[in-house]
């Protein structure tokens, strides 16, 4: 039978799909088309930043983490920081850059969602670099530190230093004019802040983790940094951000966490403290931000 | 070891923030003014729905508010730093969306056509570029126009209890062209996204209320025949759609 009466056959012939035909002179089509254009490019400058700052994000993590395995009877710790400083050097220079790049002429705190996540883990990763740099040493040979962590004003200088470099070479190609200029990676107060309470986190980690390779000094020491940047912290008064205040709750249990440890290593010895402070985390506790 | 934490760090972002904060307080006094002005041009728009007659005045007047609100931006913008628009900017969208919505309304009670966002920049005094200083975000525009739709479609309901059939008409085209406009933009899930789904509905209000007018006939000046016509050339123009 020639003739199917199959639901096949009464498909018509599909016509190609028109895209929706646009009045060229319709004026509002067209200042439409020319906001489609502009919010296009909002979006895409969006994104490219988001997966620079994930770049960001993940690099730093891996930094940490590598930091986390110092460990004074190995006597890998010159060569731990100086990976890490270079690794971190390398984000300055290449990731950071990048973001600048993208931000040139644009309102850093347009994109700030997009790029605050990598910015925050990196400034945890900068500092607790510096803090295993200046403050551990310090400690193992009972001497004042005379290095302080880095402030916002000394990172956005040396972001700005790379650019500063990159305007160089700019000037050498480009006319002298423009090459002057330089741009830099605009380092907000807040994010840094935000980044630092951070660092607690990972200082309260390394109390805990310097317990169980029983070097209970190093306990004692980032618990002291701990409460002093607790204090610190607490001293802020500061409205309308609730991220912070969220992160001072966290940081609070960090320092509590951290002198319980201590405190166990007072009345037990450090040996004993190893298996008490596992019975003495509550269960709600645990603020571990996790790694990936 | 106390070296290492530096209290001034503290110290200075605390002042950091206190400085912030006061730029704020600035701000929202320069923004409630605004809010106050956009009011009174809300209320002087609000005669529309109830006396067609009184829509020139209603449009002047509203104007007029809309020119104080330009001296107040003017205001607003001098607090803001330069390049710091974005970090402020959450206290004046809202009100910003507003007085779209309220300039795009008189310019189309009073010609027809849909305002520009460079129009409504000049209006209120802003730059549509943000280089060039305080400006109209393109997305508060976006906003405004929205906002104006869903008063569009009120609009046209009570036009017809006031007798005006061919209003509806014209505000139909209108919003299909505002529609199929918002269609050309790639919308991220965001704010504009959900508030242009809404969108639909103002249209298809005005749809029904062309529908009800045109299937009894109740166009002003029209024959029977004409009236034939013309809504089988509407009906063709869905179509098209």
């Amino acid at each position: 039978m020639p003739n199917h009466s199959g639901f096949r056959q009464n498909r018509k012939p599909q016509k190609p799909k028109e895209k929706p035909t646009i009045d060229e002179n319709n004026p509002v089509l067209k200042a439409f088309k020319s906001y489609a254009a502009e919010l296009d490019d909002k979006h895409d400058r969006y994104e490219r930043i988001v997966k620079l700052s994930r770049d960001i994000t993940i690099e730093s993590k891996r930094i940490i983490f590598s930091l986390h395995s110092i460990d004074s009877r190995k006597g890998n710790k010159e060569k731990v920081l100086e990976e890490a400083q270079q690794r971190l050097e390398k984000l300055i220079e290449n990731n950071f850059k990048a973001v600048a790049k993208e931000l040139k002429d644009q309102d850093p705190y347009h994109y700030r969602g997009a790029y605050s996540p990598g910015l925050q883990e990196f400034i945890e990763a900068y500092t607790f670099m510096e803090y295993m740099k200046y403050a551990d040493e310090a400690q193992a040979n009972g001497n004042n530190v005379e290095k302080s962590v880095s402030d916002w004003i000394d990172l956005q200088k040396q972001m700005h230093y790379t650019d500063l470099q990159q305007s160089e070479e700019n000037e050498k190609v480009d006319n002298e004019e423009n090459g002057q200029k330089g741009y830099s990676f605009f380092v907000d107060p807040t994010e840094y802040i935000l980044g630092v309470s951070d660092l607690t986190g990972e200082l309260m980690r390394r109390c805990i983790n310097s317990l169980g390779s029983g070097e209970t000094d190093t306990c004692l020491s980032t618990c002291k940094v701990l409460q002093q940047f607790y204090t610190g912290y607490i001293s802020l008064n500061v409205h309308r951000c609730r991220e912070l205040s969220r992160k001072i709750y966290t940081m609070r249990q960090s320092v509590l966490k951290s002198e319980n440890v201590c405190y166990n290593v007072k009345v037990r010895g450090g040996e004993a403290a190893k298996w008490g402070s596992v019975f003495d985390n509550k269960p709600g506790d645990d603020i571990d931000e996790g790694f990936y | 070891m106390s070296n290492f934490i530096n209290l001034n760090i503290f110290e200075n972002y605390q002042k950091y923030i206190d400085n912030e904060q006061e730029i704020r307080e600035k701000i929202r006094v320069v923004v409630r003014e605004i809010e106050h002005l956009a009011k009174e041009a809300t209320i002087q728009l609000q005669i529309i729905h109830s006396d067609l007659t009184k829509i020139d005045h209603a449009c002047m007047q509203a104007r007029k508010q809309i020119s104080l609100c330009a001296e107040s931006y003017k205001n607003l913008a001098e607090i803001i730093p330069v390049g710091q628009y974005y970090r402020y900017s959450d206290h004046w969208t809202f009100i910003t969306q507003r007085l779209v919505f309220l300039s795009a309304m008189v310019v189309y009670l009073e010609a027809g056509f849909l305002v520009t966002r460079e129009t409504v920049a000049e209006m209120l005094g802003l730059k549509t570029n943000h280089a060039d200083g305080f400006h109209l975000d393109i997305e508060d525009y976006l906003m405004g126009i929205l906002q104006m739709a869903s008063e569009l479609s009120r609009f046209a309901t009570n036009s017809v209890t006031m007798g005006d059939y061919d209003r509806p008409l014209n505000i139909s085209r209108f919003m299909a062209d505002l529609n199929s406009g918002y269609r050309l933009l790639n919308l991220k899930n965001d704010g504009l996204r959900k508030r242009f789904d809404a969108l639909k509905y103002d249209v298809k209000k005005i749809e029904e209320v062309v529908y009800d007018i045109s299937i009894r006939g109740l166009r002003n000046g029209s024959n029977p025949e004409a009236l034939v016509a013309a809504v089988q050339a509407d009906a063709s123009n869905e179509e098209n759609k």
